[in-house]
């Protein structure tokens, strides 16, 4: 088990990896209900993101990634499955290239390219809803947090400050907490874009402010009531546009403490 | 001759004031909704650049250093104003468009800019072609921007229907990012990749290396 957990965080490929098996369950959950169809939008969604990878990784001569998988899949457990397939490439293809490629590919960039394009379909397109989480979504997601958790892939800090931003903002606003509606309705987008280990925080302390203001714009955006799917994914970008800042302050404030302490 | 027409085609797009300077960017973000604006706003900022940079020109000899910023915003201002009036006189439908974005020329960065590095230290003539030049160069990438939003967002050009959207028979659906002002970052944004792809020259440095190290197991 250690050697496994080792050898995937050792290697970017294995990120990816890891990823997509998380993400197995929830795909085959949302896909349950009309299989051939989501088969259709799957292959579609896998491939504009892999053509696209491919394109870049010849013409910046970098090794092919599978990169563009888990931001494929991730895309298609969010968006309704009624979405016109040239809709689903334009958006997809856009978010890859504006949110990943050309800041050289996963890694460097500093935002979800996944979020990307369901902000851009949202934006573009206001006709589009995006579908409201199930439950069994929320109790699928569960294996796949537990197992990217215990790879250290995503971070507990950011998960307890989204709660906790959450909680926290409608407690204040007066309204009533039900931890299951909210479970459901944060479970896939929590793990899956908020958590996303490219676009959340990577100091300690800035994880905590990360996932306090990302809860915080959820419930902002939502207007106060149980979070929806739009409102998750606008926190989730917004929040991430952040983390660079958060965690350029966290430092600082860090070295600034040193340096009184011991200096 | 030849020396003195540099100063037009320079600013075209080997030293564009939006894409390699990047001045001028909050108007550009704004007006270019429509194909319309864009070129008003592109015309209305050539002739405020290119009166102002011969006008200082002119008098650059006698204006005082420490009030030149004042003097110049005084020029550039007088200007301006005599540009809102005669839009709000003969466009009043894109004047209101427009709103405060002619307005605003005054404080665009790209007419102090010339002032400050072309005109205050070079002939009236050669200050004219630069400031034509830049409000050229301007102009470009504002209609551009504007013809790629008109069109993607509206279906139409200069107003006239070209693509008929979905809602009135035909195929096409507007894209509704196009109308906010997100898209038109990403289309300059695009626009400068593919101007620094190919004009390697360009190409700023960057700021951080990534250091390759070997991570201890």
């Amino acid at each position: 088990m250690r050697l496994l957990v080792r050898s995937a965080r050792n290697s970017l490929g294995g990120v990816t990896l890891a990823q997509a098996t998380a993400l197995v369950l929830p795909v085959v959950i949302v896909a349950q209900a009309q299989p051939s169809r989501y088969a259709i939008l799957l292959v579609t969604a896998l491939l504009s993101t892999l053509i696209w990878e491919a394109v870049f990784a010849a013409l910046r001569k970098y090794p092919f990634s599978f990169h563009g998988l888990t931001t494929a899949l991730i895309f298609v457990v969010m968006i309704p499955p009624t979405l016109p397939l040239w809709q689903l490439v334009l958006m997809l293809s856009l978010g890859v290239i504006l949110g990943e490629l050309i800041f050289g590919g996963r890694g460097y960039g500093f935002i979800n390219p996944a979020v990307v394009a369901l902000c851009l379909l949202v934006f573009s397109f206001p006709q589009v809803q995006l579908p409201p989480a199930s439950q069994s979504l929320a109790l699928a997601v569960v294996p796949g947090a537990v197992w990217l958790l215990l790879l250290g892939l995503i971070s507990a800090r950011v998960i307890a400050g989204t709660v906790l931003g959450i909680v926290g903002l409608m407690f204040l606003g007066g309204t009533g907490v039900h931890i299951l509606t909210i479970g459901t309705a944060l479970g896939f987008g929590l793990i899956f874009l908020i958590c996303d280990p490219t676009g959340a925080a990577a100091t300690n302390p800035g994880r905590w402010i990360y996932g306090v203001l990302a809860g915080g714009l959820i419930i902002l955006f939502s207007g106060g009531q149980n979070p929806t799917a739009d409102s998750v994914v606008f926190a989730a970008i917004t929040a991430s546009v952040f983390a660079p800042l958060i965690d350029h302050l966290v430092v600082l404030g860090h070295a600034k403490w040193r340096g009184v302490a011991h200096g | 001759m030849t020396s003195n027409l540099r100063h037009i085609t320079d600013p075209l797009i080997q030293n564009n004031p939006i894409t390699l300077q990047t001045l001028g960017i909050c108007s550009a973000l704004a007006v270019t909704t429509s194909l319309s604006t864009a070129l008003v706003m592109s015309i209305a900022l050539t002739v405020v650049l290119c009166l102002a940079s011969a006008l200082i020109s002119l008098i650059r000899n006698h204006i005082p250093n420490v009030i030149r910023l004042i003097v110049q915003i005084i020029i550039i201002a007088s200007l301006v104003i005599v540009i809102d009036e005669v839009l709000q006189a003969f466009a009043f439908e894109i004047s209101r468009q427009l709103s405060i974005f002619v307005g605003l020329i005054v404080t665009n960065c790209l007419v102090l800019g010339r002032a400050e590095a072309f005109a205050m230290r070079n002939a009236v003539w050669p200050s004219m072609l630069d400031g034509l030049g830049n409000g050229i160069g301007y102009s470009l990438i504002l209609i551009i921007v504007g013809s790629i939003r008109e069109l993607l967002g509206a279906g139409s050009l200069l107003g006239y229907t070209v693509f008929i959207s979905r809602a009135d028979g035909g195929w096409f659906e507007p894209l509704g990012l196009m109308q906010l002002a997100p898209s038109a970052f990403f289309i300059i944004g695009l626009l400068i990749w593919a101007i620094r792809t190919h004009w390697t020259a360009q190409v700023a440095a960057p700021k951080f290396a990534i250091k390759t190290s070997r991570v201890p197991r």
